[in-house]
């Protein structure tokens, strides 16, 4: 092995040394990668195209490399293209989520850390959703729901209402069927189409039905401004609850913290527990996003805790 | 003695609406009330979303025993170091999953190898003990 060989194979950013590549990132390069990693043209196995995702990778991130940035976003936009597939029937044009999608892309491209030792499309993949997801929700997501769910999910925001001061307790689903004359069936697929697309306002009306004369859930939570005062000392620096506004932290303060459950919360805080069940979610979603990225383990809890 | 549902779906995050729906159902079936359904979904929703973040599968399991109102969910099989950490390791005032979990389940078990795992979780009704 001459000399130069051996600094290409131990050099990780020499594309000479990668199997199946030609030299240098020219057009050609750029062209064989737009098929993506999972397809590729050119018959590169998976170690090769990791390979070549870790050396583009590290020629973004230790030489600036905009050129390599380029292709990487390149060559994983069929997989963008795939996960916004999975969302195109929920009423946004498919072009559109695939441009949300490829910003979710870059995000994971610019944030990845290559010394975690995890593959790109892992990494990628969840911050790719999830920035398609965080587009429903912003955008006030409203799904193409059946008119005969929609209607049902009105009512059993209603009928829980009226049952859980009435049972003094969380009402199940036979209850809820009963009362809010369905099946437990329906119940159920209702409560699951409110969870996955119901996109959740503070200023939106607290019982989900709208309307201009509805208070929003900020005027609700307005008398509990001193109560989340006190809790901020606990809990402001907590891991991504920086990311949350007061509110959601104090929701999620009451649930994890306290160990309230959300009929608890809700009538602690005038909204509806189908309400609080969102808010809980969207809220977790963005801690999830925030603390994903800080990952350093501190304390111990026994695996046997039960502190439900 | 105790039912088993088996399940086996793709490890993709669109069926994770799929077990979501089947332990929903099987939910309603032991009476549960809303507040323990809707804990019992997070806590799957969340594993599963960490499951799916961190490991390369091509299938998720998820086997559900009932009896009693007790329901006990075994997922798996799972393989990463860093999901059993999260699964069993917390921050201090921190809802990570492990916090998440253990909020929302009375048990939360890790059974198998260092190599291949399954993560456990029980739950029976609020005021019911096992």
């Amino acid at each position: 092995m001459s000399a130069r060989d051996e600094r290409r194979t131990n050099d990780p950013l020499d594309l000479e040394a990668l199997p199946g590549q030609a030299g240098h990132l020219d057009d050609e390069d750029e062209q064989q990668g737009q098929s993506g990693p999972a397809a590729d043209p050119q018959g590169r196995g998976r170690d090769e195209s990791e390979k070549l995702d870790q050396y583009l990778l590290r020629r973004y991130h230790l030489y600036g490399d905009r050129k390599a940035r380029e292709q990487l976003i390149t060559m994983y936009l069929p997989l963008v293209r795939s996960l916004a597939r999975r969302y195109a029937s929920r009423g946004e044009h498919f072009d559109d989520l695939v441009q949300v999608g490829a910003i979710g892309l870059i995000k994971a491209i610019d944030r990845f850390d290559l010394s975690r030792g995890v593959e790109l499309t892992t990494y990628a993949t969840p911050n790719i959703v999830g920035e398609i997801k965080r587009y429903f929700r912003d955008k006030g997501w409203s799904v193409r729901v059946p008119r005969g769910l929609q209607e049902l999910n009105i009512r059993l925001n209603k009928v829980i209402d009226e049952l859980v001061p009435k049972l003094q307790r969380s009402p199940t689903i036979s209850e809820l069927a009963e009362a809010a004359n369905a099946t437990p069936e329906e119940v159920l697929e209702a409560l699951e189409t409110s969870q996955a697309y119901n996109s959740v306002s503070l200023q939106a009306s607290p019982n989900g039905e709208g309307g201009e004369e509805d208070a929003g859930l900020i005027d609700y939570l307005g008398g509990e401004e001193e109560a989340y005062d006190t809790m901020e000392d606990r809990t402001t620096l907590a891991p991504g609850f920086a990311k949350l506004d007061k509110r959601e932290r104090y929701i999620l303060h009451l649930r994890f913290f306290e160990g309230l459950t959300q009929s608890q919360i809700a009538e602690r805080v005038g909204i509806s527990q189908m309400h609080v069940s969102r808010l809980i979610r969207r809220s977790l979603e963005k801690l999830r996003e925030e603390i994903g990225e800080l990952d350093s383990p501190e304390i111990l809890r026994s695996s046997g805790d039960d502190d439900r | 003695m105790a039912e088993r549902i088996n399940l086996e779906v793709p490890a993709d995050p669109s069926a994770v609406d799929t077990v979501l729906t089947i332990v929903g159902g099987i939910s309603a079936r032991l009476d549960y009330s809303l507040d323990d359904l809707d804990d019992v979904r997070l806590a799957v929703e969340m594993l599963l979303g960490d499951a799916l973040e961190l490991e390369k599968l091509d299938t998720i399991a998820i086997r559900a025993e009932v009896a009693d109102g007790w329901m006990k969910l075994t997922a798996g099989p799972f393989r990463s170091a860093e999901l059993r950490r999260r699964v069993t390791i917390g921050r201090a005032d921190c809802i990570d999953l492990c916090l998440l979990l253990r909020r929302t389940m009375d048990a939360v078990t890790v059974e198998g190898d260092e190599a291949t795992y399954s993560v456990v979780l029980e739950r029976c009704p609020r005021g019911v003990s096992r």
